[in-house]
């Protein structure tokens, strides 16, 4: 048979799959693989020389205090973003569930911030936190403050991820059998057994899905950070990428930086992965 | 004691599309009622109203004599079996089971004994610690049995539960389903489309069309005295043969049905039932059961087209005129030729014809304007 023989698997393959498998391997393995080697050198960046250092980026990183002290403040933000992300989506979907009148224009609607790019974003709510907020309360500016600031981040994360998260739960709700839903109403479920009994439950693919999206998402956040806080004040708002920036572009220290964002994606990957795995465990098809 | 008691029950969605009108059904303790009619007919928006799980436009619901309109379904102590099974495919069989005992809180060990019990006599035991997803369509019918079971409900509600099993698999959960119902002895709801499980499981069959109730009455009535023509066509398997075009004639003080200009002089029960409502002569459609036939000599001829042995009976397939026939003969003593393309003579007892009204489709003989009435204003409207 022609369609068994390996060179017409290999064309059929090339056909079709050849295009976006070169484009992957163009715009993603190999950048990447190319930034590994450049952990390697000292580059600043710019020069075209780019001196082997072998693993003294690594050492380097793990010795920088700045670094591991934004590390810290993004795990903290973090922590904080996905737990509110989450439950104000889950929030609003269930909202958006119930049949209520016009829950159409408020999917729509609160889907809008997502589709703001994080950099207006910023700018606006910096806006509202440094004028709106100052004028209307007659005080100082959140922003002004350590705590203040990273509050504020904390919230515009929210205010841009809830609504795209809110989605993927409105999905989750949908996919609930009504059948499932009536039984355990029939069964002796108040709304809330129901809820924490059922559909919880059968949400979980909606809940890991989630959970790992506002955690990678928020690991790695850089253009609300730039735009309304800029890491501002005393370096107290500086995320780990934005660290990882100035490290390769402002101080020159392209490899130092590309090390530490090499070292930013594994925890990532690892935060990401292991939840996923932890998630995964029990998932059931609604 | 645990009627259930629906009087002029009926479901308007959006203020103008109505589903369910004005029904009214008393379902007596212990009786196993069928709720039977195509598609769209209302059955399973009347079963989910008495469950609790659609409000109820107007009319009054009551279970073991409480009204019940306004009630949670979980606080009106009854079961109920759906179609897809709506088992919860994130417990096991055991929790499925256990689950509406546990929101009650009953004691664990309680629990586990009624579990255990329900799963015996529907022999899932093995399947306890398993999860929905691994058990086949048959096994997952019986967990979502027991699940009702096991809560010991004044009445137990089934929304065609055997809908989604295959042919050989229907009969056998049919046949314990009856045995089921021997065993718990309490009063059934089950709503079904199929005319077969109708007849036998029910008690009682309510057949509606519409959203209208047609009629309600036992299996052996509702096959021998069919209100109107769709409740006729509706039960018995083949359907029973209508022949349009005839005529009811009063000839001599005595009634006669005129089926394809041969007079069937009427039955003594038939002339009085005629004459104590004075009917007048009238076009009418002539219903009659395919078993009811007789082959071999008659008034009547036909043409068989399709000639089918079943065994023990041919089922007959033959054109008389512009109406097609269908006749099951017993092949036992049967000295005529039914092959294909042979020219037959049948006839039929006329006790055994079904007479009905041309322009109302009511039945003549036991179309009853007042217990209709009483059933549903308008049950006649076909």
């Amino acid at each position: 048979m022609k369609q068994n023989k390996l060179s017409y698997k290999i064309q059929q393959y090339l056909l079709f799959g050849g295009p976006g498998t070169a484009l992957f391997l163009a715009v993603v393995i190999v950048p990447f693989i190319y930034g590994l080697y450049l952990t390697l050198t000292s580059w600043d960046g710019v020069s075209a020389v780019k001196p082997f250092v072998g693993f003294q980026n690594f050492v380097e990183a793990f010795s920088d205090g700045d670094y591991w002290a934004a590390m810290g403040r993004t795990v903290i933000y973090s922590i904080f973003a996905v737990v509110f992300i989450n439950i104000l989506a889950f929030g609003l979907a269930y909202l958006v569930t119930q049949g209520i009148k016009g829950q159409n224009f408020f999917r729509a609607g609160f889907f809008v911030p997502n589709l703001i790019g994080g950099i207006v974003l910023g700018y606006v709510w910096k806006f509202v936190f440094n004028r709106a907020f100052v004028a209307i309360f007659n005080s100082t500016s959140l922003l002004s403050t350590t705590e203040g600031a990273m509050f504020c981040l904390i919230l515009v994360s929210v205010w841009q991820y809830a609504g795209y998260m809110m989605l993927i739960y409105v999905a989750g709700f949908m996919s609930v059998s009504k059948d499932v839903e009536e039984a355990s109403r029939i069964d002796g479920c108040t709304s809330a057994q129901a809820m924490k009994n059922v559909t919880i439950p059968l949400m979980r693919s909606s809940f890991v899905q989630c959970i790992f999206l506002s955690i990678t998402r928020c690991f790695v956040v850089y253009d609300v950070n730039l735009s309304l806080t800029n890491g501002e004040p005393f370096k107290s708002s500086t995320m780990a990428a934005m660290h990882v920036y100035n490290q390769a572009f402002t101080y020159k220290n392209y490899g130092l930086g590309q090390s530490e964002a090499v070292i930013l994606f594994l925890v990532c990957a690892i935060v990401g992965v292991t939840q996923v795995l932890i998630g995964k465990r029990g998932e059931v098809e609604a | 004691m645990s009627e259930v008691i629906l009087k002029g029950i009926k479901k308007i969605y959006d203020g103008d599309v109505t589903a369910v009108h004005d029904v009214n059904i008393h379902i007596k303790d212990k009786e196993f009622i069928v709720l039977v009619g195509p598609s769209g007919c209302g059955k399973s928006t009347t079963l989910r109203m008495v469950a609790g799980l659609e409000d109820i436009s107007d009319g009054e619901l009551y279970i073991d004599g409480k009204l019940c309109n306004d009630v949670e379904p979980k606080d009106r102590d009854i079961a109920m079996v759906f179609q897809s099974y709506a088992l919860y495919p994130h417990m096991t069989v055991r929790d499925n089971l256990g689950f509406a005992l546990k929101l009650k809180k009953v004691p664990k060990a309680e629990i586990k004994r009624k579990v255990e019990e329900v799963a015996r006599v529907l022999d899932i035991t093995q399947y306890l610690d398993r999860k929905p997803k691994a058990l086949s369509g048959g096994q997952r019918q019986r967990v979502a049995i027991g699940r009702a079971m096991v809560r010991d409900p004044k009445v137990f509600l089934m929304d065609e539960p055997l809908s989604n099993l295959d042919a050989k698999l229907r009969n056998q959960m049919r046949a314990e389903i009856i045995k089921l119902r021997s065993r718990i002895n309490t009063t059934f709801m089950y709503v079904t489309h199929d005319q077969t499980e109708a007849m036998t499981l029910g008690d009682r069959i309510v057949i509606m069309k519409d959203g209208f109730v047609n009629q309600i009455g036992t299996p052996q009535e509702l096959f021998g005295k069919p209100v109107n023509l769709f409740v006729a066509g509706f039960i018995g398997m083949p359907v029973m043969n209508f022949f349009a075009g005839c005529n009811l004639l009063l000839e001599g003080g005595k009634y006669y049905a005129e089926i394809r200009n041969v007079k069937f002089e009427l039955d003594e029960f038939q002339q009085k039932a005629l004459k104590s409502r004075n009917q007048k002569p009238c076009e009418i459609i002539c219903g009659i059961r395919p078993q009811h036939i007789t082959v071999g000599e008659g008034e009547l001829s036909a043409k068989v087209e399709v000639s089918e042995l079943l065994g023990t009976e041919f089922n007959l397939h033959a054109r008389s005129g512009d109406d097609e026939v269908v006749m099951v003969i017993p092949t036992m003593d049967l000295n005529t030729d039914v092959s294909m393309g042979a020219n037959i003579k049948f006839t039929v007892q006329p006790k055994l014809i079904q007479l009905f009204d041309k322009e109302t489709k009511n039945n003549l003989i036991w179309y009853d304007p007042v217990s209709a009435k009483a059933n549903a204003p308008e049950c006649a409207r076909y």
